[in-house]
């Protein structure tokens, strides 16, 4: 690079990261700033006594907050879960009917499921409250999970099938002359082609559990099924509302998304252009 | 015979989900929208026709949080279709560490966007929060300012949240774009003699425009659906409800579910519209 090109390159790069991680920065320092400092009227940036006395009380399961934002935490885990050993079977086998089989209704099928795309969580909840209060499953994490994989089907469906359609066909059709089944040859040619754009899709649904927030305010009323964004909103909206306290809680909650974002960035990245652009 | 069976019996667990969870709700939405149906009064409820719908479109409060809606919409999608594209060129640029700045890139679209709201809302915080300490330092106020009590401040911030969370999948869209651009294109163009302005404008965005396409529709559908940030920012307060707020507080604090079942209804027709443009933006094939 040119020396001026340099100079270009360095000033967009220290915006760039000003503007990305600006926001968790002043967020970590308000953590570590002791709740009487944060009240002070100065333009200093950083306080002069560091505390951290609100991760401790966070991370401890005896206070009262610590309790609950670890039950936040362990309530959208068990959501993952679910969401997971539900939803990506059941993206996979519908994904693979929709690319490899010929079958009436399969253009119907696929249209349906597109439009659904872009449907919002609104227009659904209405209902779906009614049934959760029927049935009482407001207090179950298995059923709130049911929901979320319902909204996550259609993108992940389209991204996996996206994918299998790239694979060649007489790869299969060899297995099968040489004796494999249609079960056996999915799980010997497809599958292990196919795992990248699995772990993607997966990456997609953990993200997207963890950060559930519209639904679970609706269908999540218990201690025993609300996420950790929903436990965060709380501490914002308490009586007292302790700065310090809020600000750690949501660099607890921003931590295991971004860590796994920042490992598996490749998967991630092809999970989302892959539902965009094909091929 | 079993050959025919065994697509339908492999769709057959999707199709119950989004039969029961997703196309039944939105039909029962619908028949909910057309009734006088609130849980304050559980003994009266019946049939009104389009009466919910009349009322609402009446009402200042749905044509506020309307205008509220557009505002939020117009800024998000000029600020991340700019900002987006700026991002991917910089991005496009090869350096050692190319594949950790992606990796920051993407962050603020993978986290919550509840907790993304909150981060910004401590940024802008009233009192002595980053912005007033950073504007008073700089002595271009004398005390701090209300960022978040006015309404159209509340909405820009609103705006540049949702934009900040926006912005990684246009420019990824745009990376994938401008990376799927054959090099000879660009070579024979510098041999007939172009320069770099005549290039850009004939070769790189032409080519671009199908992938713009589908990061501008993209983000529409986002803008319309913002919910997350608003709550963050602003609470349950009127001030910056825009109309799935004001669906949700119809429904669930007013309890009056005919009302909040019209008022998602007229959501769903506005999503529906931009989405279609989108589905059909998914599905170009890009020739060369």
């Amino acid at each position: 690079m040119k020396f001026s090109k340099k100079i270009g390159y360095f000033i967009a790069l220290v915006i760039f990261l000003i503007l990305t991680l600006g926001p968790f920065l002043w967020t970590f320092v308000l953590s570590i700033t002791p709740e009487y400092a944060m009240m002070e009227k100065t333009t200093r940036l950083l306080p002069e006594v560091i505390t951290y006395d609100n991760y401790r009380e966070l991370l401890t399961s005896g206070t009262q907050k610590g309790s609950i934002l670890i039950t936040g935490i362990r309530n959208a885990l068990k959501a993952v879960g679910a969401t997971l050993l539900l939803g990506i079977p059941i993206a996979m086998m519908s994904a693979y009917a929709l690319s490899r089989m010929e079958f009436k209704g399969r253009r119907l099928i696929k249209n349906l499921l597109l439009i659904t795309m872009v449907i919002p969580v609104m227009a659904t909840i209405i209902p779906l409250f009614r049934l959760f209060v029927a049935r009482q499953w407001l207090d179950d994490v298995f059923w709130l999970s049911t929901v979320y994989v319902s909204s996550y089907l259609p993108m992940t469906t389209w991204l996996m099938s996206n994918y299998f359609a790239t694979i060649p066909k007489e790869l299969e059709e060899a297995a099968q002359i040489d004796g494999c089944g249609r079960l056996s040859s999915f799980l010997r040619i497809i599958l292990p082609t196919s795992y990248p754009i699995i772990l993607s899709a997966a990456l997609i649904m953990f993200l997207n559990t963890w950060s559930q927030f519209q639904i679970p305010l609706i269908l999540a009323s218990s201690l025993e099924t609300k996420p950790v964004a929903i436990v965060v909103s709380e501490f914002m909206t308490k009586d007292s509302v302790q700065y310090g306290l809020t600000a750690a809680a949501g660099m607890i909650a921003v931590l295991p998304p971004a860590i796994t974002a920042l490992i598996f960035r490749k998967f991630l990245i092809s999970g989302m252009m892959g539902g965009a652009v094909k091929g | 015979m079993r050959k025919k069976i065994l697509p339908y019996l492999l769709l057959s667990p999707m199709i119950l989900i989004m039969g029961v969870l997703v196309f039944y709700p939105i039909i029962a939405t619908f028949s909910y929208s057309l009734k006088k149906w609130k849980l304050t009064a559980p003994n009266d409820i019946h049939m009104v026709g389009l009466r919910n719908y009349a009322a609402i479109l009446k009402s200042d409060s749905f044509w506020y949080s309307f205008q509220n809606t557009l505002f939020i919409l117009a800024v998000v999608v000029l600020l991340t279709t700019v900002l987006g594209f700026l991002t991917s060129i910089f991005l496009n640029i090869d350096v050692k560490w190319s594949g950790i700045l992606l990796a920051v890139a993407m962050l603020p679209w993978a986290l919550p966007p509840y907790v993304n709201g909150i981060l910004w809302k401590f940024v802008f915080s009233s009192g002595y929060g980053f912005m007033n300490k950073a504007v008073i330092g700089l002595g271009l106020a004398g005390k701090p300012i209300e960022w978040l009590s006015s309404r159209w401040s509340l909405l820009l911030i609103v705006s540049l949240v949702v934009t900040w969370r926006s912005i990684p999948f246009t420019a990824l869209v745009c990376l994938a774009g401008r990376q799927s651009i054959p090099g000879g294109l660009y070579e024979a163009a510098r041999i007939d003699g172009g320069n770099r302005r005549t290039i850009f404008r004939t070769i790189t965005l032409p080519l671009m425009l199908p992938f713009l396409a589908i990061g501008i529709t993209s983000t529409s559908v986002t803008a319309i659906n913002v919910f997350d940030e608003i709550i963050a920012l602003s609470g349950y307060s009127d001030l910056g409800k825009n109309i799935l707020v004001e669906s949700y507080m119809t429904t669930f604090s007013f309890l009056d579910f005919g009302k909040g079942s019209a008022v998602t209804y007229l959501v769903m027709l506005f999503a529906g519209i931009l989405g279609i443009f989108y589905l059909r933006s998914l599905n170009k094939e890009v020739e060369y």
